[in-house]
């Protein structure tokens, strides 16, 4: 957990750096995602998609290690949650004629509603019957959608306007990495602060943390409702640039496949699933279509990949990076490595 | 019956046990009058094959402290092994009508089930949960949930890769006309499952009770470092509760084929019960269990009766939300504890 410095020896370029949460390594990672679209292997359309849904993914995969790797609650209907931001942002321009950009905010806020009402249910559980909680609300939303047919059209979907007007994904993808980089920007603010210190307490040892002073009632909802509010604005992403909206999306398997990423990635980091998203998803998507004549072989990759990460390497990637990859002998790798404050 | 046993009765019946059993069994009887008893037997038999996967679902939970999420594939298996078994066999019954396996041939598929099962149970332990038990046991029971996530993306894969995702059905068990109770037709297969199940869970409880080994198994889940200090076996109890857990929900399956028919994603829905059950009966109690898994039966069929197929996980999910607000640690009582409990 590193904490703000303000050593006055940091030139601007760190203290900005700094600010944005960003390492010499991390940025030059952000300006290879923006650059990426124009490298040729990588500038076809088809690409492009699975890019976006590496990014989709990515960026679901922070909002999830915000509870699950902070106060240690796995929220199992996170798809869910984004669905319910995805069609709460689909039906308002459907039916209210609102932009989809305005749209995407009000999925957020209802997604946050949905969040603040599980996270006040499941104050009285712990551990996995918080989970539990979650995935049968998950569920029950999920049943909602299907059988609400008057207003979603159930398992048909829904036709939605996409953002861009335009038939290239170019505009998409740079708003997926501008929306992981956000995302991450703000979980990691709140997480620096004090109210990191409080989630980590409460994540593990409860009775602890209420013995110092800390409300757990308090800071759970709010994580809760924060990282709900940011799996809804991009269930809205999502539906606009699908511009096709099934329950399907809504379905434990989808949930399954942000919190493998996150995991391998590593918990508690915010950063490790955004890293492992891209090459990750990117490969079982190429494995998925190349060898579409073994349906389902990119998932037991899958599967295979979390036992084994969970079993050997509970840490995931970040843990890897922080023991093995950090600390070099170089002076000049480190900085590249950990920016100034290392 | 003396003046001290009815009071004891009625404080029973003042409990949440006693007040929920009584509410469903009056909600159960005032529904078949009103629509038939058709749905009693519908309750009965799904409540028969819940009861065996909710079992093993809290033997694991209560002995290993593993949050199951993978239960429903070793019912996916119990059913894919009862199809292998019994296709050539009804096949000889076929062109042998006298034979003596049309009355015994199913058994022999049912008893493949469970043997299936319980080698795949030991076949997980020894490669799965095993080695990340010996590997780490902090922070146990979110890993080891994460863990079965990973089984069960794999498995239900596997079943895809290697058997396809078609329906792998069968049109009965035992021929011959269906048989009258009470007015009602029920077919064979029915009440043969639901025999088959209250005589395994009958023979089950019998053995937790009576038996050395299963006294053990019931130490282990109480104090496992007492139960070690008196000398008994962790492993074996471990490999044998596994490997009895996933029999369990692996006869299940095998039991139901006629009405379940095989294929890859088919133990989704008995999980999802299952864990409606367990979250309701609270933890490590196998009577509750039972009793929970005809509570959950009757909720999911007076749903089916009265709101619509397709509801039946929208409204049990929602009633058993607001169970868990009023009475976190489920009807029959465990120890589970919240952030607002004391």
């Amino acid at each position: 957990m590193d904490t703000t410095t303000n050593d006055l020896n940091m030139n601007l370029f760190d203290r900005v750096l700094d600010k944005l949460c960003l390492t010499p390594i991390g940025l030059a990672g952000l300006i290879l995602l923006l650059i990426l679209p124009f490298i040729p292997p990588f500038n076809q359309e088809y690409m492009l998609r699975w890019l976006i849904y590496c990014g989709f993914i990515a960026a679901m995969s922070v909002g999830f290690d915000f509870t699950a790797g902070f106060i240690n609650i796995v929220n199992f209907g996170y798809m869910a949650v984004a669905g319910t931001g995805g069609y709460t942002s689909a039906l308002l321009v459907l039916n209210a004629g609102l932009s989809p950009w305005i749209a995407m905010l009000a999925g957020g806020v209802s997604s946050a509603i949905l969040g603040l009402v599980i996270g006040m249910i499941s104050l009285r559980l712990r551990g996995i019957f918080a989970a539990c909680l979650s995935w049968f609300f998950g569920l029950a939303v999920m049943g909602l959608a299907i059988k609400m047919v008057w207003l979603t059209r159930g398992p048909l979907g829904l036709r939605v306007p996409r953002l861009f007007e335009t038939e290239s994904n170019f505009p998409f993808y740079f708003l997926i990495v501008i929306l992981v980089y956000l995302t991450y920007l703000i979980c990691k603010w709140v997480v620096r602060s004090k109210m990191g210190l409080a989630f980590q307490a409460i994540g593990q040892n409860m009775d602890a943390a209420r013995t110092s002073g800390i409300d757990p009632v308090f800071y759970r909802v709010f994580n809760f409702t924060m990282s709900c509010a940011i799996a809804g604005v991009l269930g809205g992403f999502y539906a606009h640039f699908y511009g096709i909206l099934t329950p399907d999306m809504m379905h434990t398997s989808k949930t399954v496949e942000v919190l493998a990423v996150a995991y391998i990635g590593g918990r508690g980091s915010l950063w490790g699933g955004a890293v492992i998203a891209f090459p990750f998803i990117f490969l079982m998507e190429i494995v998925r279509s190349t060898l579409s004549h073994l349906p389902g072989l990119n998932l037991v990759i899958y599967a295979l990949v979390l036992i084994l990460v969970m079993i050997y390497y509970p840490g995931g990637f970040s843990y890897f990076y922080d023991t093995h990859i950090r600390q070099p002998k170089n002076r000049a790798l480190r900085y590249f490595l950990n920016g100034r404050d290392a | 019956m003396s003046k001290h046993n009815m009071s004891v009765t009625l404080t029973w019946l003042k409990t949440a046990p006693g007040l929920s059993i009584v509410i469903s069994i009056a909600v159960a009887v005032a529904a078949t009058i009103d629509a038939g008893p058709y749905l009693l037997v519908n309750m009965v038999v799904t409540g028969g094959m819940l009861a065996l996967v909710a079992t093993g679902l809290t033997l694991m939970l209560g002995v290993l402290n593993i949050p199951m999420f993978a239960h429903g594939e070793y019912f996916m298996i119990g059913s894919l092994t009862a199809y292998y078994i019994f296709t050539p066999i009804s096949e000889f019954i076929l062109e042998h009508p006298d034979s003596w396996l049309v009355t015994f041939g199913p058994f022999i598929a049912i008893i493949g089930a469970l043997i299936g099962g319980a080698i795949a149970g030991v076949i997980s332990e020894k490669l799965v949960f095993g080695p990340l038990r010996r590997r780490s046991t902090d922070n146990w029971v979110m890993n080891s949930f994460l863990l079965t996530v990973g089984v069960s993306v794999l498995l239900i894969n596997l079943h895809q890769l290697i058997f396809g995702a078609d329906f792998k059905g069968i049109v009965g068990y035992w021929q011959g006309m269906p048989i009258s109770i009470a007015d009602v037709y029920v077919s064979k297969d029915r009440v043969m499952s639901f025999l088959i199940s209250a005589v395994i869970v009958a023979l089950f409880y019998l053995f937790m009770t009576y038996t050395r080994t299963g006294m053990a198994i019931r130490a282990v889940s109480q104090d496992i470092t007492g139960a070690e200090i008196v000398g008994i076996d962790i492993e074996k109890i471990v490999l044998l509760t596994i490997s009895l857990a996933c029999a369990l929900a692996a006869v299940a399956g095998g039991s139901l084929l006629f009405m379940y028919p095989s294929y890859p994603t088919v133990g989704l829905e008995p999980l999802y019960m299952a864990w409606f059950v367990v979250i309701l009966s609270g933890l490590g109690n196998i009577l509750g269990a039972v009793a929970g898994a005809f509570m959950v039966a009757l909720l999911k069929v007076i749903t089916m009766e009265y709101v619509g197929a397709g509801w039946d996980f929208v409204v049990p999910s929602a009633l058993i939300m607001l169970i868990l607000i009023f009475k976190p640690s489920g009807i029959f009582g465990s120890d589970v504890r919240g952030v607002l409990d004391k």
